[in-house]
């Protein structure tokens, strides 16, 4: 039997400031070593002032991971060298004396499968190692401190997870539940990393390190299984070790062994007096809990109709709920869910796109009464969408700018007829014996009008004209 | 009893290279027996107080940028890293 | 014009115009000039103190608003940061680091017109009781320079005692600041834990240290802790003080109140030492107190419950001082990470290298519950012991040290007897009680004070006592 236990750490993107001091906690910005101060550099002499938002943020990540939480929470000192870590020692959360991180004793269903979250904690990020030069000789290293006291919740799974699948699977629900409740943005670069162990029948639990990104998660936990199955089917044992992932080349290699067993010297962080979180705290977070995806999308279903494949889309990016939300009312829900689905996508597929976006719900609903009302083609709403992303100007004036709005005046339309029936005389010559030649008809109608004629206006005179019936 | 071994494995946890250990040893080991009497202390049943804070006592949320460029104060690297030593 | 003289005293002066800041402060630095060679209280001097005296001189001509200090010159130990200034906290490794913020201590004292006249000897990262473990060599008890000062904070008191300031600030983690006022002959006073803002001021300890005023009378305490204490957002573990005015009925007298005599604390203490604390309870008894004897059983295990504690915080602490960002001029180019700061990390001094691997023995995975959490489980259990004390009586008394100043080298090689010498100090640390060493007696030349706790957030109380005690005293000066 396969098991597969995860830690996964996430920045809280959506703070403004560090975990324990008032430097920007976006980083991503800034020039080397510019986002820095006393405190996260560890100067002598300063001292950690804890973030309350974080604590906000860690309250709610545990709520919707069903942890428990505990009524009062405190810090512990992780010690260890390395020259990222300004105070060589990390701030995090340690279950030393009872259960004193912000979560624990969680658990999430997965394809009906129960993984167990083991504890969620807040912790701070350390800097970044950069390495300048070419040959191995003349390398050097240098440190980039901007990232140093981001604040960051690890999720600690027990080993639940019996195949690579399910922690794919796992990843993308965590990291749609992360965005949904806003506390940060998983498609920023480093903002979700996760480390793995992986341990087969009979064998020791091997730590997977150093998986940049999540996507490659599924991978390398895939890799391992079959490393380890084949060391075994072979006869050799698994060693208890921890291994690094390749990024290029998409494999697992031991980390060069560690001499000592890693002995962190975990205590309290005096600095940090312990903090009471009043259950009537927790309850009312608990009451302000953003809707979860799973709800919005049987919501959806059930209030809207909307089929399920569009509720799934719609409830789990963020994005497209928020505008969703802010766009429907009880008639035109089905048309928004529909435009933004088949439509906007594909305007707004990446995060530099949804930033510069001009679109408002405003226009969304617009749009949607707007074909709903027949004052606009389907064929034409897209244009206008994409026009109106791009600028941000009222539907109504693209509509006239672009000359989208709808041809049902009868008779500009019957002029337009009567150049089709002019030129296409080889298909009017054969609609007695194939009638449905009159939709090539239309379609030629619609092309002239730049798809702004009424199909069922043109239709009905299109027969009128051509006396069929 | 404090080994020399276990000196060496202590300092080099806490990297300080240490010319003479037994120098050390002889000291530490009396301070590690004196701590022994905590043994006798009684205290098994003692529960942990701690200091305690509230919520409302804690930092706002708000980006305030640091008022002078520190990495010039630092060693730096052209001024804008901070060097560190080969890693293996 | 006398340097002998009290921060008020000083403040009177200078609004009667009976010399200026530039005549007090240069008269200052030349008698620093004078004796510092031979007493070694200052690490580094201020070099702008003169044109800031004119500065403030100007203003107070000018009539413009003009701090509480006034210009008064005052000594900072230099394990506390002073912006653009070396803060070394005596040792090689800190050697070339200049601390590029002030703490909050300092930030207040510039705001009310203090000169910083220089920054004084401790013992290496404040690690010790003698100022012989600086790396810049020991600072002299002005009182007999063959003998030890007291420490970690020995320094500042020597600076106070031998008229080199009017005042100074010291760090007390398990006596650091009374015990070297005891043997200087000054008042020095731990206040309860969190009162101080610690931002600024370089960990040892951190859970059970506090920054510390050293000065010539009580009523100076209360003028210093009216500028220095109250809560700071700097500092999470500081604790709300109701914006309490110290000097205000600081001669409330102790007529009626109860005071307990720890008798722990005077069982092994030398003759000279306890006959004083004799004289000390017959004269609270003069003053209207009620004397009774209180035991507190965790007491002899508070010194292994401190060492314990201090030596696993200390070994985290200093963990930073690596020397990639600041520290001294050692060239990284050929190492590998680990053995370059392993040989960096070798300029630390012989003490705090053992506290070091102590620091690292007694937290490590093997050790932890062994030693570490029963230090914990002491420190809770003698905080119970002393709450429950304090129902009974408002001060504890004890002596500060067990023993009189002694001659250097004289215990340096014995790493439990300098223990003991903390015996009745850490307790007040260990609890986060406020306590406070007054100078009492002179034997044969060599002070002793008394020291008086009081609980939690009563630091008024505990300088109302001490005022009430040391006007029942005529001590001489130092003579220099
Ligand atoms: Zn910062």
């Amino acid at each position: 039997m396969v098991k597969i236990g995860l830690e996964i750490h996430c920045q809280l993107t959506k703070l403004e400031s560090k975990l324990f001091c008032p430097c920007k906690a976006d980083y991503r910005s800034f020039e080397p070593n510019t986002n820095i101060c006393p405190v996260c550099i560890g100067l002598p002499g300063s001292l950690p002032r804890l973030n309350q938002k974080a604590i906000e943020k860690g309250t709610l990540i545990s709520l919707a991971l069903n942890c428990k939480i505990p009524e009062k929470i405190s810090f512990f000192r992780k010690n260890y060298f390395y020259p990222d870590l300004p105070k060589n020692y990390q701030i995090t959360q340690f279950d030393a004396y009872g259960h004193t991180s912000i979560g624990n004793n969680g658990k999430i269903t997965i394809e009906g499968k129960e993984i167990r979250i083991t504890r969620i904690q807040l912790e701070e990020d350390p800097g970044r190692l950069i390495y300048e030069g070419t040959s191995e000789k003349n390398k050097i290293t240098l440190v980039d401190y901007n990232r140093a006291g981001t604040p960051l919740v690890e999720v600690v799974t027990e080993p639940d997870f019996e195949n690579p699948k399910q922690v794919r699977v796992f990843m993308n629900i965590l990291v749609d539940l992360l965005e949904n409740l806003g506390v940060s943005e998983p498609s920023l670069e480093g903002a979700v990393r996760a480390d793995g162990n992986v341990s087969i029948e009979g064998g020791n639990k091997v730590e997977i390190k150093n998986v940049g990104s999540f996507h490659d998660l599924e991978k390398a936990v895939h890799f391992e299984i079959t490393r380890q199955q084949s060391l075994v089917e072979r006869g050799i044992p698994i060693e208890l070790e921890t291994r690094q992932w390749d990024d290029r080349r998409k494999i697992t290699v031991s980390a060069r062994s560690k001499e000592e067993e890693q002995d962190y010297r975990y205590f309290l962080e005096g600095d940090i007096p312990w903090i009471l979180l009043d259950p009537k705290y927790v309850d009312q977070f608990k009451q302000n809990m953003p809707e979860s995806i799973a709800s919005k999308r049987d919501r959806y279903i059930e209030q809207f109709k909307i089929p399920a494949q569009v509720a799934d889309v719609l409830s789990s990016d963020k994005f497209y709920s928020d505008l969703f939300e802010l766009a429907h009312n009880e008639k035109n829900a089905k048309e928004v869910a529909n435009i933004i689905t088949t439509d906007l996508m594909g305007f707004v597929d990446t995060k530099e796109k949804r930033q510069q976006s001009k679109l408002t719900s405003k226009h969304l609903s617009d749009l949607a009464n707007a074909i709903i009302n027949n004052t606009i083609t389907r064929n034409s709403s897209k244009s206008a969408l994409q026009e109106i992303v791009k600028t941000g100007k009222s539907l109504n004036e693209i509509i006239t700018e672009l000359d989208l709005g709808h041809v049902s005046d009868e008779f500009e339309l019957s002029a337009v007829i009567e150049k089709v029936i002019n030129e296409e005389s080889i298909a009017v010559k054969e609609i007695k014996e194939k009638p449905e030649t009159v939709n090539f008809l239309v379609g030629k109608v619609m092309k002239k009008t730049k798809g702004k004629a009424d199909p069922s206006l043109t239709l009905e005179l299109l027969k009128k004209k051509l006396k069929i019936y | 009893m404090v080994s020399k071994e276990e000196i060496e494995r202590v300092a080099k946890l806490m990297r300080i290279e240490v010319d003479d250990h037994v120098v050390h040893i002889d000291r530490v080991q009396k301070m590690i027996e004196y701590f022994d009497i905590l043994d006798k202390a009684g205290i098994e049943s003692e529960e942990l107080i701690v200091q305690e804070q509230t919520i409302e006592n804690l930092r706002e949320d708000k980006y305030v940028p640091y008022e002078e460029k520190l990495i010039e104060k630092l060693k730096n690297y052209k001024g804008t890293f901070v060097r560190a030593p080969k890693l293996i | 014009m006398n340097l002998e003289i009290s921060a008020l005293k000083y403040l009177d002066e200078i609004k009667n115009e009976n010399f200026t800041v530039e005549e007090f402060i240069s008269k200052t630095i030349e008698h620093i000039k004078k004796i510092d060679g031979n007493l070694h209280a200052f690490l580094s001097i201020n070099e702008k103190a003169i044109q800031q005296a004119k500065e403030i001189d100007r203003k107070i001509k000018s009539k413009e608003k003009i701090g509480k200090c006034m210009g008064m010159p005052l000594s900072i130990k230099d394990n506390i940061c002073v912006k653009d200034t070396k803060t070394t906290c005596a040792s090689k490794m800190l050697e070339d680091f200049i601390s590029p913020y002030d703490a909050t201590v300092i930030k207040n004292l510039k705001s009310e017109d203090a000169i910083i006249i220089g920054k004084t000897n401790l013992d290496e990262f404040a690690m010790g009781l003698t100022t012989e473990f600086s790396a810049f060599g020991p600072s002299k008890n002005p009182w007999n320079t063959d003998y030890v000062p007291g420490g970690s904070s020995g320094g500042s008191a020597v600076s106070v005692s031998a008229l080199e300031c009017i005042a100074s600030l010291g760090s007390d983690t398990g006596g650091s600041v009374r015990n070297p006022a005891s043997f200087c002959s000054t008042v020095g006073f731990k206040p309860t834990y969190g009162l101080i803002s610690r931002y600024g001021l370089i960990s040892y300890s951190n859970s059970i240290e506090q920054i510390g005023p050293l000065t010539r009378t009580v009523e100076d305490t209360a003028f210093l802790l009216n500028i220095i204490a109250g809560q700071d957002p700097m500092d999470n573990t500081t604790i709300d003080n109701k914006g309490e005015n110290y000097l205000k009925n600081l001669d409330a007298g102790i007529d009626g109140k109860k005071i307990g005599v720890i008798s722990e604390m005077t069982k092994n203490v030398d003759k000279e030492v306890s006959s004083a604390t004799k004289n000390a309870i017959v004269q609270f008894e003069k003053l209207g107190a009620k004397i009774e004897e209180i035991s507190l059983d965790m007491i002899d295990y508070s010194v292994a419950s401190y060492y314990t504690i201090t030596a696993t915080e200390a070994g985290s602490n200093l963990a930073r001082y690596d020397n990639l960002r600041y520290g001294y001029d050692f060239d990284l180019e050929g190492y590998e990470f680990n053995s370059y700061i392993s040989k960096a990390r070798k300029n630390f001094g012989p003490e705090v290298t053992r506290r070091m691997i102590l620091g690292g023995f007694v937290p490590s995975a093997g050790h932890a519950g062994k030693y570490f959490l029963k230090a914990l489980k002491v420190k809770n259990k003698l905080t119970a012991e002393i709450n429950e004390a304090f129902t009974k009586v408002d001060l504890l008394i004890s002596p500060t040290v067990p023993i009189l100043p002694f001659k250097f080298g004289e215990k340096i090689d014995d790493p439990v007897a300098l223990f003991l010498i903390d015996f009745n100090t850490v307790t007040a640390n260990l609890t986060g009680k406020p306590a406070i060493s007054v100078p009492f007696e002179i034997s044969n030349g060599l002070p002793i004070g008394i020291q008086i706790h009081a609980n939690t957030l009563q630091d008024k109380l505990v300088l109302q006592a001490a005022h009430a005690l040391e006007k029942t005293t005529n001590l001489p000066g130092v003579s220099i």
